[in-house]
C-alpha cells in the first residue's frame, strides 16, 4: 500500500509536468497552427540555463527561477515566433513540421556546444528545497518538489481554461487558427496574439523541464530532455491538440503508468526499463488508433509558395549517367578515406530518396527513415548473410527480404495514422523512431520468441558484410562505391518513371487535393499505404547499404536525431527532387565532415589562432539546423534555386563550355597530382559557384545592351506613351485574357437578377 | 424514384445550424438549380451529399440506396461526381493530366470490363468541354473561368450519373457561359445525367434548370419551376431583404 501511494504521487507529479509541457504545445498550436517540435528542446535549454544560474554561478533559487521562467523563456518563445515561425504562413504542412525540427536540432547542437557533455563532472540538478525536503503523511513521505509540480499543473490547467473561455484575448486566440484574416477584419491582431502564445508556450516548456528534470534522474542529458517532447505529444494527442482537460487526463495516465511499471514489474524482466521509456510512444499509437477519421483536406497548394517540376525521363537517364561519370572521376583522384566518405554519403542519399518519394511525391512525412533502416539491418544480420569471417557476404535475397519486412513494418506503423492529417503520421513515425532506439536497439539479451532463440541486437552492435549479388562481389571499396552510386541512380530513375506513370499522377492528385481525389473515387488511405510501404522499403535498402559500408554498426547510427537531420536537409535540398536527396546525403555526410576536418586541420596547422578554428568547428555542428530554420523563406529548396540558375546558363553555350572545360582542367591537375585534393575541392567550389554568377551577369549585361529599361506599369503613359503591348501585358497580369469588353446593351445580370 | 434525395438533412457547427432539415431531390436527365444568397449553406449541402461533411441528422439517398454512412470515394464509385467552388485542381499537373488522372483513378475502381481507354476518353472530353487550346498548359496558369471547366471535365471523366456543380460559371465570360449552358442541357438530355447546379448567374440558372430549390440560412424557402421561384415573394424577400427590415 505504501509503495502504491508513493508511486501514485510520483506518477501524478511526473504526469503533471508532462501536462505543463503539453499545454504549451496546445496553446501554440491553436494560435499559430504550428506544432512545436522544439518544445522539448526549449525545456532542455531552460534546464541547462537554470542549472548554470543556480549551481554553476550559485545564484539563489528565486532569482534563477525569475530569470529563466520570467525573462529568458518568454523572450525565447517570442523571438522564435517573430524571427522564424511567422514566415511559415502559407507554406505546406511539411515545411511547418520541418522548421520547428530545425530549431530543435539547433538547440540540441547549441547545448552540447555550450555545455559540453564529455567535460568535467556530471551536472547535478536538485529538487526544490534540496533533495531532503519531505512532507510526511502518516507512513509515506512526499517531497515538496512533487507536491509543487502537481499543484502547478492543476493551477495551469484551470488558468488556461479560464483564459481561453472567459477572457477576450483567449477567445481571440482560439479564433486565430480558425481564420486569422477574419479575426484581423474584426479588429483582432493575430500576429501579436500568436507571438504572445509562443512566449507562453515557451514559458510552459521551461517550467515543465525544470520540474521534471530532478524527478527523472539527477544527471542532465540534452538528448533525453529534448525527447521529453514525445511524452508531451502523447498527452496532447489525448486532447486531440484542443481539449485541455483531456490533455491533463492523458498526461496523468501516462505519468502514473510509467511509475507503476517501475514499481511493479518483476526485476527479472530485463526489458522493463526500456518498456517504461517506450510507454509514451505506445500511448501515442493507441491514441492514434482510437482517434476518429479526419475530414479530408482540400487543396492548399494554390496558395502555397512551393512548386516542384519533374524532369523528363530522358533528363533522368542523362543525370544518372553524369552521376556515374562524376563518381568515377572522383574515385580516381580520391584517397581511400575520402572514397569511404563518398560511399557513405551515397547510402544516405538512397535513404533520402525514400523521403523524396514519400514527401515530395505524395505529401506524407516519415521522420524516422533510419529506424526503418535499422529494422532492415536487423533482418539482414539474422537472415541475410552467407559465409563467415572475411568471406561473409550479404545476399541479394537477404536485402530483398529486408526490404519486404521493412515495408510490412512500415504498413503496421502507418496504418493507424494514415486516416489522419499528415502531422499525425509524422508523429507516429517519430514515436516509432524513439521506440526503436529505446526498445529494439537496446535488446541485447537472448529472447525465446515462439521457440526461436535469438538476440535482436547482439552485444550492442551488428556486423553487416558487403553484398555479393550473383557473380558480382562488391567487397572491394571501389566496387561498393559503384554499387551505391548505381543503386541511387537506378532508384532515382525509377522514381522519375513512376512520377510519369498513372500511379505517379494519382500520387500528385492526392498530394494536391485529397478531397478532390476522394470525390473522384480514390481510396486515399490505400494509396497512402502503398506509397509509405514503397518508401520504407527504399529506406531499408539504404540502411543496409549504410551498415554494409560502415561494417559494424551500433544503435547510435540509427538515432532519431540523425533521421530528423536527414529529413531536414532533404527538404533544404528540395524534397520534390531526386537531386535533393543527393544533396542531403552529400551535405550531411561529406560536406559537414569535410568542413570539420578542414577546420581541425587548420587549427593544428595554425595553433596560435586555434581557438578561432575550434569555434568554427562548433559552428559547423549548428550549421544544418540553421539552414533548416531558414526554410520558411525559400520552401522549394536550395537545389531548385541552383538549378534555376543553371537553366539560364544552359542557354549560353560559351558559358557551359567554360564551366565544363575549367572543371576538366582542375580534375586533370588533381589526377596528375599537380594539385592536392584540398585544392581540387576549393577550385571546384570556385568554378561551380563563381563562374555561373559572374558569367550570368556578363551575359545579361550583353543581352540587355540596347534594350530600354522596363518602365513600371504605373508610370506607363507618363514616362512614355501607351502602346498596344502595354494593354496586352496588363490584360495578362490581371487575368483578363479573352474578356469581351461589354458594350452598353449587354451588361450581365448579376445575382439580383431574380427579381427582374 | 429520384436519382438523389436528401431527407431532413441537418448540419450543426457548434451552436450554429448550417442546414436545417433540408430535403431536396434531383432527377435523372434534368438540371436542378440550387440557389440562395452567400452563406445560405449551398456548398455545405454539396459536402454532405458527397460525404466530405458528416450530418448531424437526416439521410442522403442516392439511386435508392441510403449512402449516409458511406465515405466519399464509395459514393463516387456509385456514380456521384462534383466540382468545387474553391478550385480543387491538381496544381502539379497540366490541364490534360488533371483530366487524365481522373480517368486513371476511375480505372482503378471500375470493373475490369468497364475500364476505359483513358487517353482516348481524355481527348474526347477535352474536345467536348472546349479545353483543347489550353490542354498542355499548367493548370495554375489558366484563367479561373477555364479552370472551372477543367473541374467539370475531370468530373465527367468518371462517367457519373449525378453531377454536382458548385458555381461553375463564375469567372467565365458571357460567351463561355452561353456555351456552358448548352453543354449542361446536352449532358442532361442526351446522356441522361442528373445535374445539380449551384450558381449565382441567374440568367444561366433560369435558362437551364427545370426545377429550382432556394436555400436561405440553411432552410429551403422555395422549390419549383423557374417561373414559380422567380415570382415567389419569399424568394424576392430573401434576396432583396423584406420591406419591414428596410423600412
Amino acid at each position: 500500500m505504501q509503495t502504491f501511494l508513493q508511486y501514485t504521487i510520483l506518477g501524478l507529479a511526473i504526469g503533471g509536468s508532462y501536462f505543463i509541457a503539453a499545454s504549451g504545445l496546445v496553446v501554440t498550436y491553436t494560435t499559430s497552427g504550428i506544432f512545436n517540435f522544439a518544445q522539448g528542446a526549449i525545456a532542455m535549454i531552460a534546464v541547462f540555463t537554470y542549472w548554470q544560474f543556480r549551481w554553476g554561478w550559485n545564484w539563489p533559487a528565486p532569482l534563477a527561477l525569475l530569470m529563466v521562467l520570467g525573462v529568458l523563456a518568454p523572450l525565447l518563445g517570442a523571438a522564435l515566433y517573430q524571427v522564424v515561425m511567422k514566415n511559415l504562413r502559407g507554406t505546406s504542412e511539411v515545411t511547418k513540421i520541418i522548421v520547428p525540427i530545425g530549431v530543435m536540432l539547433g538547440f540540441q547542437a547549441l547545448a552540447t556546444w555550450v555545455w559540453n557533455p564529455t567535460s568535467s563532472t556530471p551536472r547535478q540538478f536538485q529538487k526544490f528545497f534540496g533533495p531532503n525536503a519531505f512532507v510526511h503523511f502518516g507512513s509515506i513521505k512526499v517531497s515538496w518538489h512533487e507536491i509543487i509540480a502537481f499543484v502547478i499543473a492543476i493551477a495551469i490547467a484551470v488558468g488556461i481554461r479560464l483564459l481561453f473561455v472567459r477572457t477576450r484575448s483567449g477567445v481571440a486566440m482560439r479564433a486565430v487558427v480558425d481564420d486569422p484574416e477574419l479575426l484581423q477584419l474584426n479588429g483582432g491582431r493575430p500576429e501579436r496574439l500568436a507571438m504572445i502564445s509562443w512566449a507562453g508556450g515557451s514559458f510552459l516548456a521551461a517550467l515543465a523541464g525544470i520540474l521534471i528534470q530532478p524527478m527523472i534522474g539527477s544527471a542532465m542529458s540534452a538528448g533525453q530532455l529534448t525527447l521529453l517532447v514525445i511524452d508531451a505529444f502523447a498527452a496532447a494527442m489525448f486532447g486531440r491538440l484542443r481539449s485541455l482537460p483531456r490533455t491533463l487526463a492523458g498526461a496523468l495516465v501516462i505519468g502514473i503508468t510509467t511509475t507503476y511499471v517501475i514499481a511493479y514489474f518483476p526485476s527479472k524482466w530485463t526489458w522493463a526499463s526500456s518498456f517504461r521509456n517506450s510507454l509514451p510512444m505506445i500511448f501515442l499509437f493507441i491514441v492514434l488508433i482510437v482517434l476518429p477519421q479526419d475530414r479530408l483536406r482540400g487543396a492548399t497548394v494554390l496558395r502555397l509558395r512551393e512548386r516542384f517540376r519533374m524532369p523528363s525521363i530522358r533528363t533522368a537517364w542523362i543525370a544518372g549517367l553524369v552521376l556515374m561519370v562524376v563518381v568515377f572521376c572522383l574515385k580516381v583522384i580520391m584517397e581511400r578515406t575520402a572514397v569511404n566518405t563518398l560511399t557513405l554519403a551515397l547510402t544516405f542519399a538512397i535513404i533520402a530518396l525514400s523521403l523524396v518519394l514519400l514527401t515530395g511525391f505524395a505529401g506524407e512525412i516519415n521522420l524516422a527513415a533510419l529506424s526503418f533502416g535499422a529494422i532492415a539491418v536487423i533482418v539482414v544480420y539474422h537472415f541475410g548473410t552467407t559465409g563467415s569471417g572475411s568471406d561473409a557476404r550479404t545476399t541479394l535475397w537477404g536485402i530483398l527480404l529486408a526490404a519486404v519486412v521493412t515495408a510490412l513494418v512500415g504498413a503496421v506503423i502507418a496504418l493507424p495514422a494514415l486516416r489522419l492529417r499528415g502531422l499525425y503520421l509524422a508523429l507516429a513515425t517519430m514515436a516509432f523512431g524513439v521506440f526503436v532506439s529505446r526498445m529494439v536497439l537496446t535488446e541485447r539479451n537472448e529472447r525465446d520468441i515462439f521457440g526461436l532463440k535469438f538476440t535482436i541486437f547482439t552485444a550492442g552492435q551488428l556486423t553487416i558484410p558487403k553484398p555479393k549479388i550473383g557473380p558480382f562481389d562488391f567487397n572491394s571499396p571501389d566496387a561498393f562505391l559503384f554499387l551505391c552510386a548505381g543503386l541511387f541512380a537506378i532508384i532515382g530513375i525509377g522514381m522519375v518513371y513512376l512520377r510519369h506513370s498513372g500511379y505517379g499522377r494519382r500520387l500528385a492528385a492526392m498530394k494536391d487535393s485529397p478531397a478532390a481525389s476522394a470525390t473522384l473515387g480514390m481510396s486515399v488511405v490505400r494509396l497512402k499505404l502503398s506509397i509509405f510501404m514503397m518508401s520504407t522499403a527504399i529506406a531499408g535498402i539504404g540502411g543496409v547499404m549504410m551498415a554494409a559500408q560502415i561494417g559494424t554498426v551500433n544503435s547510435d547510427r540509427f538515432d532519431i536525431l540523425l533521421s530528423l537531420s536527414l529529413m531536414m536537409i532533404t527538404v533544404v535540398g528540395g524534397i520534390g527532387y531526386i537531386s535533393g536527396a543527393l544533396f542531403a546525403g552529400i551535405f550531411l555526410i561529406a560536406f559537414v565532415q569535410m568542413l570539420d576536418l578542414t577546420l581541425k586541420k587548420f587549427a593544428v596547422d595554425y595553433s596560435s589562432i586555434e581557438a578561432i578554428f575550434l569555434f568554427f568547428v562548433s559552428v559547423v555542428t549548428v550549421l544544418p539546423a540553421t539552414i533548416g530554420i531558414t526554410m520558411g523563406k525559400n520552401p522549394s529548396g536550395a537545389v531548385s534555386e541552383i538549378l534555376n540558375g543553371l537553366d539560364q546558363i544552359k542557354q549560353s553555350k560559351p558559358l557551359v563550355i567554360t564551366l565544363v572545360g575549367l572543371e576538366a582542367a582542375i580534375w586533370a591537375l588533381a589526377a596528375t597530382d599537380v594539385i592536392t585534393n584540398w585544392h581540387f575541392v576549393i577550385l571546384t567550389m570556385v568554378n561551380l559557384f563563381i563562374v555561373p554568377v559572374v558569367g550570368g551577369k556578363v551575359l545579361l549585361a550583353r543581352a540587355m545592351r540596347g534594350v530600354p529599361k522596363p518602365v513600371p506599369p504605373e508610370l506607363v503613359g507618363i514616362d512614355r506613351p501607351f502602346t498596344f503591348d502595354d494593354l496586352a501585358e496588363m490584360d495578362r497580369a490581371l487575368d483578363l485574357e479573352g474578356v469581351v469588353v461589354p458594350s452598353a446593351g449587354t451588361v450581365r445580370e448579376g445575382a439580383t437578377g431574380v427579381s427582374a | 424514384m429520384s436519382l438523389l434525395e436528401t431527407v431532413d438533412v441537418k448540419v450543426k457547427f457548434g451552436g450554429n445550424v448550417a442546414l436545417n432539415d433540408v430535403s431536396i431531390s434531383v432527377e435523372a436527365g434534368s438540371v436542378t438549380g440550387l440557389i440562395g444568397p452567400n452563406g445560405a449553406g449551398k456548398t455545405t449541402l454539396f459536402n454532405t451529399i458527397t460525404g466530405l461533411q458528416p450530418l448531424t441528422s437526416g439521410k442522403i439517398v442516392f439511386n435508392g440506396k441510403d449512402v449516409t454512412k458511406e465515405p466519399p470515394h464509395k459514393r463516387t464509385r456509385m456514380g456521384l461526381a462534383r466540382t468545387f467552388q474553391r478550385l480543387e485542381l491538381f496544381t502539379s499537373l497540366s490541364v490534360r493530366d488533371n483530366v487524365r488522372v481522373a480517368g486513371e483513378i476511375r480505372n482503378r475502381w471500375s470493373f475490369r470490363t468497364a475500364r476505359m481507354d483513358v487517353n482516348a476518353e481524355t481527348d474526347r472530353i477535352i474536345q467536348l468541354v472546349g479545353l483543347a487550346d489550353v490542354a498542355d498548359r499548367e493548370v495554375g496558369e489558366i484563367p479561373t473561368g477555364q479552370a472551372r471547366v477543367v473541374e467539370l471535365a475531370r468530373a465527367l471523366m468518371i462517367q457519373p450519373t449525378l453531377l454536382l456543380l458548385d458555381e461553375p460559371a463564375s469567372g467565365q465570360t458571357e460567351e463561355e457561359t452561353e456555351q456552358f449552358g448548352e453543354l449542361l442541357k446536352d449532358l442532361a438530355r442526351n446522356d441522361g445525367l442528373g445535374i445539380c447546379l449551384v450558381e449565382h448567374d441567374m440568367a444561366l440558372v433560369m435558362k437551364v434548370c427545370e426545377t429550382i430549390h432556394v436555400l436561405d440560412f440553411g432552410i429551403i424557402i422555395s422549390s419549383g419551376t423557374a417561373d414559380y421561384v422567380r415570382n415567389d415573394p419569399t424568394v424576392i424577400d430573401a434576396y432583396l431583404g423584406s420591406p419591414e427590415s428596410v423600412g
